[in-house]
C-alpha cells in the first residue's frame, strides 16, 4: 500500500503524457507538479522539522528571477540560472536557519513572512538589476538547453524529475536516521539535544534543502510561465498555497504535499473555470474555498490526508487481528 | 577516579543563587542521590551538568575532560543522559521511535538501532507499548519511557530528576526495581528524587542541597540525620 500511492500517483502524471492531448489538462498536470514540489519542498522545513515559514515564496522568487535573468542578462542556459538560484536559496537558508535558532513559534513564522516582503520590496524597486515592477518577459529560445519547450508533456516529464526528487527526499526524512532525529527535533528540541541529536545543524540543514528545491521549482515554473512578476513570485499568497497544500495533504509525509497540491489546485481550476471569467464576480473565491479548507483540515483532520488513510489503514488492520 | 566532578559551581538567576559553589564526585559504578527542599537549587544543577544552562563559575568533568561550555548534545554524546523532571517525550511518535531517537545517537544503522529500542522497551517493561504513542501513556509508563530513552544513548552516567514524582503510590516499587537493577547492571547514576524513603533505600551516598549549597554529604542515614538537613526540611524546632 504504502509503495502503490505514490506509484499511482506518478505513474498516472506520466500515463497522461502518453494519452492527454488537451493543452489544459496537461497544462494542469505542469502546474500540480509545479506546486506539488514546492509543496514537499516546504514539507522539509515545515513538515519534517517543525520550522514553519510563510515566507518561501522568497525562496520561489529567487529561483524564478535567477533563472530569467540569467537567460535576459547573460543569455546563458536557464539550467544554470537554476543552478545559481538553488546556490543563493541556499545560503540564505542558511541565514534563516540560523534565525530558526534564535526564534521559535509565531516569531520564527514573522521573520519569514518579513523576509519575503523585503525581496518583494527589492525585485518590484531595484529597476536596474530586476526590471521593477513591471516584471520580466523571459524570452521564448527553442531547445531543451533554452527550455524553450512548448510542448507540455515535455514540461511533464522535466517536472515529473523534480517532483520525484523531492519525493525520495520525503521518502529519506521518513525512514532515514537524519529523518527520525529531525522529527525529534520538531517534537521537543530540549529532548532531542538531550538525547544527542545535533538539532541546531539539522534544522539549518533542512531549511537549506527546502530553499534550494523551492528555487529549482520558481526556476522551472518561470521558464513555464514565461514571465516573472515580482508582486506575484515573493507574494505571502504563494507561501500559503506551499504550506496549505502540504498540511492538507500530511506534514511530514513523503506523498501528502502533492496529493494537497492535485486537490487544492484543481479545486481553484474548477472555481476559476465556474466563476471567473471576464464580468464574474466570483473571481476571488477559491481564496474563500482556501480559509475554509485550512480552518477544517485544521480542526478535524491535523494529520492530513495521508495521515488520515493511514489510521485508517492501522484500525483495519487491528480490526482483522482482533478475534 | 572519579567519573564526574562538580566542582564550585555557581549559578546566578539575576540576584537568586541558584547554585553557589556546589562541589561533589560520583565515582563509577555509584548510585549518589541528591535531594533538598524546593527551590535548592536540584534541577539547575542537572540543567549545568548537562549543558542546558551554563554555570557563572566553577566546572563539570567527565573522567578528567571539561564539559563546561560544550552543547547538551555533545554532552550527551560523551557519555550523559538525562530524564527530565517535567516528563518530555515525543509525543507524536510510538513508544519505539522515541527510544530509536536515542539509539541512534550510538548507531547510523535505522535497523540496529530499532532492535535496539525493542529491547531497551522490553528492560523497562513497555513492550506491550511499544507502538502505542507517548501521549496515550500513563505519567509512570512515561517515566519508564523517558529511562529507555535516556539508556539508549549509552550513558556512562545517568541522572534521573524525579523518578518517583507524580507517580502512584503501587507504581513506585516497581521504578525502584528498575533504577536497582540497572545499577546493579554497572550503571552509574545520580539521582534527583524528594521521596526520602525511597532515596535512603537505594544511594550508597547523598548529597544535600539547601538555598544552593551543599548541606550535607555522606551515607544516606547520616546525612538523613544531619542536623542540617532536618533544619532545612522541617525547621529549627525538630533538631534534636
Amino acid at each position: 500500500m504504502r509503495a502503490l500511492a505514490p506509484a499511482v500517483f506518478f505513474g498516472c502524471a506520466a500515463l497522461a503524457t502518453v494519452v492527454v492531448r488537451d493543452a489544459f489538462f496537461l497544462d494542469s498536470v505542469v502546474l500540480i507538479l509545479i506546486w506539488g514540489t514546492a509543496a514537499a519542498a516546504w514539507n522539509v522545513a515545515g513538515g519534517y522539522a517543525g520550522q514553519i515559514s510563510l515566507g518561501h515564496s522568497a525562496f520561489f522568487g529567487i529561483g524564478a528571477y535567477a533563472a530569467a535573468l540569467v537567460v535576459t542578462g547573460w543569455d546563458a542556459s536557464p539550467w544554470l540560472g537554476l543552478g545559481l538560484g538553488a546556490l543563493i536559496a541556499m545560503a540564505i537558508g542558511l541565514v534563516i536557519g540560523y534565525l530558526s535558532n534564535r526564534l521559535r513559534g509565531p516569531y520564527f513564522v514573522l521573520a519569514t513572512i518579513a523576509f519575503s516582503q523585503v525581496l518583494l520590496i527589492v525585485g518590484s524597486r531595484w529597476r536596474g538589476f530586476t526590471a521593477g515592477s513591471e516584471g520580466i518577459p523571459v524570452p521564448f529560445r527553442p531547445g531543451f538547453w533554452t527550455l524553450g519547450i512548448a510542448d507540455k508533456r515535455v514540461w511533464v516529464w522535466i517536472l515529473l524529475g523534480l517532483a520525484l526528487l523531492a519525493y525520495l527526499v520525503g521518502l529519506y526524512l521518513e525512514r532515514a536516521r537524519r529523518g527520525y532525529q529531525l522529527v525529534a527535533v520538531r517534537e521537543d528540541e530540549d529532548a532531542a539535544l538531550s538525547l544527542g541529536v545535533p538539532a541546531r545543524w539539522l534544522k539549518v540543514a533542512a531549511i537549506c534543502v527546502s530553499a534550494a528545491l523551492t528555487a529549482a521549482c520558481g526556476a522551472l515554473w518561470a521558464q513555464y510561465v514565461g514571465f516573472v512578476d515580482p508582486f506575484y513570485v515573493f507574494s505571502v499568497d504563494l507561501s500559503i498555497r506551499f504550506a496549505l497544500a502540504a498540511i492538507i495533504g500530511g506534514l511530514g509525509t513523503a506523498l501528502g504535499p502533492f496529493l494537497g497540491a492535485a486537490l487544492v489546485t484543481t479545486v481553484e481550476t474548477f472555481l476559476r473555470a465556474q466563476f471567473g471569467g471576464i464580468g464574474g464576480e466570483l473571481v476571488g473565491i477559491y481564496l474563500i474555498v482556501y480559509g475554509c479548507a485550512l480552518i477544517v483540515m485544521v480542526r478535524w483532520v491535523p494529520q492530513g490526508l495521508v495521515g488520515w488513510v493511514r489510521e485508517r489503514l492501522a484500525r483495519g488492520a487491528l480490526g482483522r487481528a482482533a478475534p | 577516579m572519579s567519573l564526574l566532578s562538580v566542582a564550585g559551581v555557581t549559578k546566578r538567576f539575576g540576584g537568586v543563587v541558584a547554585n553557589r559553589a556546589v562541589s561533589f564526585d560520583v565515582a563509577p559504578g555509584e548510585l549518589v542521590g541528591v535531594i533538598g527542599p524546593n527551590g535548592a537549587g536540584k534541577s539547575t544543577l542537572f540543567e549545568i551538568i548537562t549543558g542546558f544552562y551554563r554555570p557563572d563559575a566553577g566546572e563539570v568533568r567527565l573522567d578528567g575532560a571539561r564539559l563546561t561550555g560544550l552543547a547538551p548534545d555533545v554532552i550527551c554524546r560523551r557519555g550523559i543522559a538525562r530524564t527530565f523532571q517535567k516528563l518530555r517525550p515525543f509525543q507524536g511518535l510510538t513508544v519505539l521511535d522515541n527510544v530509536m531517537v536515542g539509539a541512534l545517537t550510538r548507531t547510523r544503522d535505522v535497523r540496529h538501532a530499532r532492535a535496539r529500542a525493542r529491547e531497551l522497551v522490553g528492560t523497562v517493561g513497555l513492550a506491550d507499548k511499544a507502538q502505542a504513542h507517548a501521549r496515550t501513556l500513563s505519567t509512570g509508563q512515561r517515566k519508564r519511557l523517558e529511562l529507555a530513552r535516556a539508556l539508549a544513548t549509552e550513558p556512562r552516567i545517568l541522572l534521573l530528576d524525579e523518578v518517583t514524582g507524580g507517580v502512584d503510590q503501587r507504581t513506585i516499587p516497581d521504578l525502584v526495581r528498575l533504577v536497582r537493577e540497572l545499577h546493579a547492571g554497572g550503571l552509574t547514576l545520580l539521582v534527583i528524587e524528594h521521596n526520602m524513603r525511597v532515596i535512603t533505600a537505594v544511594a550508597q551516598r547523598i548529597v544535600a542541597l539547601h538555598l544552593g549549597e551543599v548541606i550535607a554529604d555522606g551515607p544516606p542515614d547520616a546525612v538523613a540525620r544531619d542536623p542540617r538537613v532536618v533544619e532545612a526540611y522541617l525547621g529549627r524546632a525538630y533538631v534534636p
